[in-house]
């Protein structure tokens, strides 16, 4: 817990600096530190935490992308709050109890909440709405859920174990509101509002930082359960991967909104990551979600910042205004396009080998049907990515063309996110080996 | 000698070359010297190869909980598909010497393409093998894309689209051989035993079938031909389309024998069908380059043919005549196109009497054409003929429908000449300056110099082409 008590330590104390560029290098400073702990293992033992090797890398991402983040900020209070975010991520990613589990992912949810409450327009403030909304009904359906299980005589100061009935019942309850969280398809409704809504920045730490690291902790709290229960949990899981990648897909195609395609994207990204929950029994499943989180969290994240970037009001960046943005502003469009293509799937980018290692991790389990619907939604999407980047080279300049460029540290935050997509395109023996 | 620098060097070079160049010129001359550097060292590649089997270049970014290595190992077979594409790159780039649209663009989209197809014919391990497959895509849809006609757009996208589909069914192929093998690696795969290969030629094959393509899967092609600018639709035509033959050859046909003796009769229907429904197409066809297309869509069919017809002589007869295709089809693209750039109109019948304004371009036409239809003296005889033959000596004399194809190309092609390059000369073409850059005359001109002299000396490219195929039917797999 040493990267967690460090960051914890300064995200309280960011609240005394109100120079911003100071505040944006002891961040990184912190960040960096917080990194090495990791990296080199250096833990603090606590109750019920524990960091495994998998875990230690994705915080090491998890540090860079928030070092992205702080450079991309320009608001001190939006620091603080990403520092905060990172606290509660390390939290939930090192939980090794459900009790501890629980709590993490609750503090996540309210700080998240908190973040969104930064609220600049009545859009903004809808976004907020339906997304606290929705994680309240996440929070009552875990709280009923843990209920049940407690019923049940078990401990929450432990791993899950072996369950009954009303076990199953509460943890299946449980789980699914984690899918709200996850926003897996009948419980993803307010994720396509909210993350087009809110403010472009705050929609990339939520659905880039947020969704991969309590995909990844349920994975690893829920993983032994799931294993317990195939022949149940296997048909279940099947059907909300497939529902929730394919709508998500689908209604991504007709979005004008260029922040709603990125939300319906995220949605069909969710049920991607749920196919390591259906391959549990898998040995590349785990491997395959972290490769996933690890992409995804590089690509989501810079999308979101970028649309942040070109306009204080993501609702604006329609695919008319991103007309020629080729011959304008030719880095963020090289950006952009990189970030979707590997979004996409398409190789040398984090996405392709990721999402290759999750379909392998079904068909490993016997499923090529699934792993065959998986491929052509993989392929469907490259629809409406494609359809981005035709906007953004093939048409000419659209005539309502008010769109900022880059400045430098938001530019160094997007190389940042790029070399990770690129990295983990090439050298993916760096996952592999954990 | 580490060769892996032939695929990332012009991976990485075309993403740096782009800003230096974008303002000061001069691309296409480092474009042009890559690629007489990559037909060098292909040459070089060559020469060292074994009598039998791979060479081994390297093993690279290990992974081998995943058996994802870069293997890149290279064959006879694999060597010549290389020089293929670097002759025709070479060509290409010649061909493109005016572009006056975003050169610097244009030849780093290039520059990139030829690492990602150097990438597919050099790499073993199937992953990796997909991974380059996969990336030729990304250069072709921003080539079509922003160099093409009115069309480009819808073009482009349908092809990005159509084949990034079809690619999806090969990528699950892959895992089910590495599932049901253990490894990626397709030298290692042969010797294991497959619990479903039926399922999974099937999927390999449609995968191939849509990238040759194979009637029904040929819907992508036409546009893309159309709409893309000459050169690229050379390419496309060139290297692309045999991406898709060498895909069939290597690991439909090669890799999995069996299923392919049991399925041979689908892969020369669907040749059959190709043929015959592209030539008619190309016949009803008065837009210059949708007939070429069509026509390039037909032969493909005949080279499908030869590769169902699974013996040595047919395998060998389908790779002369992806050669030969490749430097056929590439000319009349590369007319076609600077004709409608000098007429402004793909139709046939503002062309009337091009031979009394452009007699040597003309004359290339006609060779080409010629080529085409299959002429002695010309590649596309040896091609047609040996591919007839062995055809024959494989399925029975029933194949001489065959024929039907070759009298079907013979008449659109020379109703063709009539059209465009005789006749009375139409008022547009009387008022039209036909001068062309002398750079790209001179790949028009080495384009006709290969098409006559392999026509003349076939053997020199058959003994070459026989080695390909004699370990496979010496060690094992086909008989």
């Amino acid at each position: 817990m040493s990267a967690f008590i460090t960051l914890f330590a300064f995200a309280l104390f960011s609240f005394a600096i109100r120079n911003i560029s100071l505040l944006k290098v002891l961040s990184l400073i912190a960040l960096g530190a917080c990194a090495y702990f990791s990296l080199h293992n250096y833990h603090v033992e606590l109750n019920g935490f524990a960091l495994s090797s998998a875990m230690a890398l994705f915080e090491v991402v998890l540090f860079i992308v928030l070092g992205a983040f702080v450079l991309n900020e320009t608001e001190t209070v939006n620091i603080t709050q990403t520092l905060f975010i990172g606290t509660a991520s390390v939290a939930l990613l090192e939980s090794n109890t459900l009790i501890n589990f629980i709590i993490s992912f609750e503090a996540l949810s309210i700080i998240s909440f908190v973040l969104v409450a930064n609220i600049k327009n009545a859009q903004q403030a809808e976004g907020a709405v339906k997304m606290f909304i929705a994680g309240s009904i996440a929070t009552a359906l875990i709280v009923f859920g843990t209920a049940f299980y407690l019923f049940e005589g078990h401990s929450l100061n432990k791993t899950i174990q072996s369950v009954g009935m009303f076990g199953a019942i509460g943890l299946w309850v449980m789980l699914m509101g984690l899918f709200y969280k996850l926003t897996i398809v009948p419980m993803h409704t307010w994720a396509a509002d909210s993350y087009s809504q809110i403010k472009a920045s705050h929609a990339a730490l939520l659905s880039g930082v947020a969704k991969t690291v309590a995909a990844l902790a349920t994975f690893k709290i829920f993983a032994p359960f799931l294993l317990q229960n195939l022949d149940f949990s296997m048909p279940i899981l099947i059907t909300f991967s497939l529902i929730t990648m394919t709508l998500g897909n689908f209604l991504a195609l007709f979005q004008k909104k260029v922040s709603k395609i990125l939300a319906y994207s995220s949605i069909a990204h969710a049920g991607y990551m749920l196919l390591a929950f259906v391959a549990v029994k898998s040995g590349y499943a785990s491997t395959g979600l972290l490769y996933i989180a690890i992409a995804y969290i590089f690509m989501q994240s810079s999308l979101f910042m970028l649309i942040g970037n070109l306009h204080d009001n993501s609702s604006y960046i329609t695919l008319e205004n991103l007309k020629g943005l080729g011959k304008k502003d030719k880095i963020t469009s090289l950006i952009f396009s990189i970030q979707l293509f590997s979004l996409a799937g398409v190789p040398l980018l984090a996405g392709f080998i990721s999402k290759a290692v999750l379909v392998y991790a079904v068909v490993d389990v016997n499923l090529p049907i699934v792993a065959l619907i998986t491929l052509l939604n993989s392929a469907l999407s490259v629809a409406y990515y494609a359809w981005i980047i035709k906007h953004i080279y093939f048409d000419d300049v659209s005539l309502n063309y008010n769109l900022k460029e880059l400045e430098f540290t938001p530019l160094l935050a997007q190389v940042i996110l790029l070399g990770g997509t690129l990295y983990f395109g090439v050298f993916a023996y760096t996952v592999f080996a954990v | 000698m580490s060769y892996e620098y032939l695929i990332f060097a012009p991976l990485v070079l075309a993403l740096f070359i782009y800003i230096p160049t974008r303002n000061l010129g001069g691309t296409k001359h480092v474009a042009l010297a890559l690629f007489l550097y990559m037909f060098s060292k292909t040459i070089e590649l060559y020469q060292s190869l074994p009598a039998h089997g791979y060479k081994l270049l390297g093993e690279f970014l290990d992974v081998k909980a995943f058996d994802f290595a870069l293997t890149l190992q290279v064959d006879r077979l694999s060597v010549i598909m290389l020089l293929l594409t670097s002759v025709l790159l070479i060509l290409v780039t010649l061909s493109s010497w005016s572009l006056e649209k975003k050169p610097a663009a244009y030849f780093s989209l290039l520059i990139f393409f030829s690492g990602a197809i150097f990438g597919v014919f050099m790499s073993t391990n199937l992953l990796w093998f997909f991974i380059f497959w996969e990336l030729t895509l990304i250069p072709m849809l921003f080539l079509v894309g922003i160099w093409g006609a009115e069309g480009r757009i819808y073009a482009a996208i349908k092809f990005f689209l159509y084949t990034h589909v079809a690619s999806m069914l090969i990528l699950l192929a892959f895992f089910m051989m590495y599932k049901q093998s253990g490894t990626f690696d397709m030298s290692l795969i042969k010797e294991s035993m497959l619990s479903t290969p039926i399922l999974i030629w099937w999927l390999l094959f449609i995968g191939f079938a849509v990238k040759i393509p194979l009637f029904p899967f040929h819907t992508w092609l036409p546009d893309a031909h159309v709409q893309a600018p000459a050169p690229v639709s050379a390419l496309l035509a060139g290297v692309l389309l045999k991406m898709g033959a060498y895909g069939m050859i290597r690991l439909v046909l090669l890799l999995l024998p069996e299923a392919s003796q049991r399925y041979a009769w689908v892969l020369v229907t669907l040749g059959l069908l190709t043929l015959l429904f592209a030539g008619f197409m190309a016949l009803y066809e008065t837009h210059i380059k949708k007939m070429v297309a069509y026509s390039s869509i037909s032969h493909m069919g005949l080279i499908a043919i030869a590769m169902g017809a699974l013996s040595f002589d047919s395998l060998s007869a389908a790779l002369y005549e992806m050669i030969g295709h490749a430097l056929i089809i590439s000319p009349l693209f590369l007319i076609a196109g600077f004709l409608h750039h000098k007429l402004n109109s793909w139709e046939m019948e503002d062309m009337g009497g091009i031979m009394q304004k452009a007699p040597y371009l003309s004359a290339i036409f006609v060779l080409a054409g010629l080529g085409a239809l299959g002429l002695p003296g010309t590649m596309g005889f040896i091609g047609e003929i040996s591919i007839l033959i062995s055809s024959i000596e494989s399925f029975g004399s029933w194949m001489v429908v065959i024929l039907i194809g070759s009298l079907i190309s013979a008449a659109y092609l020379i109703w063709t000449f009539r059209r465009v390059i005789y006749g009375e000369i139409s008022t547009k073409v009387e008022q039209t300056d036909f001068s062309m850059n002398r750079v790209e005359f001179l790949a028009l001109v080495i384009f006709s110099i290969l098409i006559i002299y392999f026509g003349l000396f076939p053997q020199t490219l058959f003994s070459e082409i026989n080695q390909a195929f004699d370990s496979f039917f010496n060690i094992g797999g086909l008989s």
